[in-house]
């Protein structure tokens, strides 16, 4: 198997259909959000989308979360005069039926019922205010930080991303992330890929990652990223550190030397289909030592 | 005396199953691993039910855990979970009446949730399985007789399953010849092997489920006896 082969099974075993479990749990709680939003602010014009890596096409099996915006209308009040009161009031709204963490911009939902408690649902509602009536950029509060209020713009994220023609390394990059504990923001990350990526679309999928982490090893230092939403107005210099960078630096030169002494599967391990058939091996191998005992059910 | 040694024997060898009496039934109860070189491939949350006349009698296993489903493609009866581990028919093979319990569970029960385990992974059963009813049964004695001929093999169950069988009676394989002079080895060999109360229940079986149910269209087995 080409490396490129392995690195396409590996994304084929992290895939999430729309059929597959936990989207449909997702689903349900997407369904249940909307409920109790709507339900609490019936007199707002509300927009209720997915966002993140469901809208953009980028999630993992390993590790995905449901982003799910909640925007009011321009000039609204409806749900709260100011973006701190929007904020909230949706999460009043959500502690209906979840337990609810304020994290930055994003209320993330957990359990709270005796058999959940504390189940991390993998679902963060975004609430904000458009900016206008052309309904693209929007506010949002920030809970935490010196600035309370962040501008941003859904589409253009979205589009940034989808657009990229890199969608295969970001999956793999925010794979490998997660797999070496590194504490980079998934949209910082998909940016600092995107950028450093952006004249080897047409290089294999393999050549891509060997290139991204290349450059991280080697030229960290001089890494910048912008907020496409909006380049002069939101600075991400501060979600690429020197202390994160330094981590970058570490991990992509452990994963070049890896891939250079043991190959691609040590880094992202067996996929399904390798460690399926591995198990079926095995299971065949203990069946031939076995006693041959066959069973049977006295009535048909 | 027996149920300690057993106790300790399976204890020693399976640290996660344990042995309790209730109502004068003893069960074992745990999680029983398939294993191999060491190696715990799976485990399951077990109970066997010791038969009252242990060890002569079979115990009763139970998948207590609700993994695998109750149908009777996957050899567990939909009405009590009981799990059909063996056709006691062939028991002798497997475990033989006086074999300690650690024997039954290394044995027959291993390789059952072994199987279980393969079937789960979308494999075939690794060692085959018998049709369910009297169709298993036929196949059974197919095998061990090389025949396909029902006749022969009712006339093989009856003589398993009587008190006492005499030279003179006409030879199971019905080549007219007496049963001192054709088969009457290879008969006392069964008879020691499969119990005649085996006998009885496999041949009610099969007389009741009569040719029509057991498909015999297949040619006989190579090499009948």
């Amino acid at each position: 198997m080409t490396a490129d082969e392995y690195l396409n099974e590996v994304l084929a075993s992290q895939a999430l259909g729309d059929d597959s479990e936990e989207v449909k749990a997702l689903q349900k709680h997407r369904a249940d959000v909307e409920k109790l939003i709507r339900d609490s602010f019936k007199d707002t014009a509300l927009t209720i989308r997915y966002a993140g890596s469901k809208a953009k096409g980028t999630m993992n099996k390993e590790s995905y979360d449901l982003d799910i915006i909640s925007y009011v209308s321009s000039g609204d009040n409806t749900s709260g005069d100011t973006l701190e009161d929007i904020y909230n009031n949706h999460k009043n709204a959500l502690a209906k039926k979840y337990y609810v963490e304020p994290k930055g911009s994003v209320l993330r939902l957990k359990g709270c019922g005796p058999e959940n408690l504390g189940v991390d649902f993998h679902i963060d509602v975004v609430p904000g205010r458009f900016t206008d009536e052309t309904k693209t950029d929007a506010y949002l509060y920030q809970s935490g930080g010196d600035k309370k209020r962040l501008k941003t713009n859904l589409d253009v994220h979205l589009d940034y991303v989808r657009d990229s023609g890199v969608i295969e390394a970001i999956r793999l990059a925010k794979l490998w992330k997660v797999r070496n504990g590194v504490p980079i923001r998934t949209f910082v990350l998909e940016l600092a890929i995107i950028k450093l990526l952006e004249d080897k679309k047409n290089k294999s999928l393999s050549a891509q990652m060997e290139h991204f982490w290349t450059e991280l090893r080697d030229d960290s230092a001089d890494l910048t990223v912008e907020d496409p939403a909006n380049p002069n107005g939101n600075d991400l210099s501060k979600c690429l550190g020197d202390n994160l960078k330094s981590q970058l630096v570490t991990a992509a030169k452990c994963t070049l030397e890896q891939i250079d002494s043991s190959g691609w599967e040590a880094v992202f391990g067996k996929t399904e289909k390798q460690e399926k058939a591995a198990r079926v091996e095995i299971l065949r191998r203990a069946a031939a030592v076995a006693t041959p005992s066959r069973p049977w059910l006295p009535e048909a | 005396m027996l149920y300690g040694k057993e106790k300790s024997e399976v204890e020693a060898h399976f640290p996660e199953l344990h042995f309790v009496v209730e109502n004068d039934l003893v069960f074992v109860r745990g999680i029983f691993p398939v294993m191999f070189e060491a190696q715990k491939l799976d485990r399951y949350s077990v109970e066997l039910q010791l038969a009252r006349n242990h060890p002569a009698g079979l115990p009763v296993v139970r998948e207590t855990g609700g993994r695998i489903p109750r149908h009777i493609d996957r050899h567990i009866v939909a009405a009590d979970g009981t799990a059909c581990v063996l056709l006691p028919d062939e028991r002798w093979r497997l475990w033989p009446v006086g074999s300690p319990l650690l024997k039954y569970l290394t044995g027959p029960l291993h390789s059952f949730f072994l199987a279980q385990t393969a079937v789960e992974e979308g494999q075939p059963w690794p060692f085959g399985q018998w049709a369910h009813g009297a169709k298993g049964i036929f196949q059974f004695y197919r095998e061990l007789l090389k025949t396909s001929d029902l006749r022969v093999m009712t006339t093989y169950l009856d003589y398993l399953a009587a008190k006492k069988v005499k030279g003179h009676w006409p030879c199971p394989c019905r080549n007219g010849r007496k049963l001192r002079d054709c088969h009457f080895d290879h008969v006392k060999d069964l008879r020691e092997k499969i119990s005649r109360k085996t006998a009885e229940r496999s041949l009610a079986i099969l007389r009741r489920a009569g040719e029509s149910a057991i498909e015999m269209n297949e040619p006989n087995p190579p090499g009948h006896p």
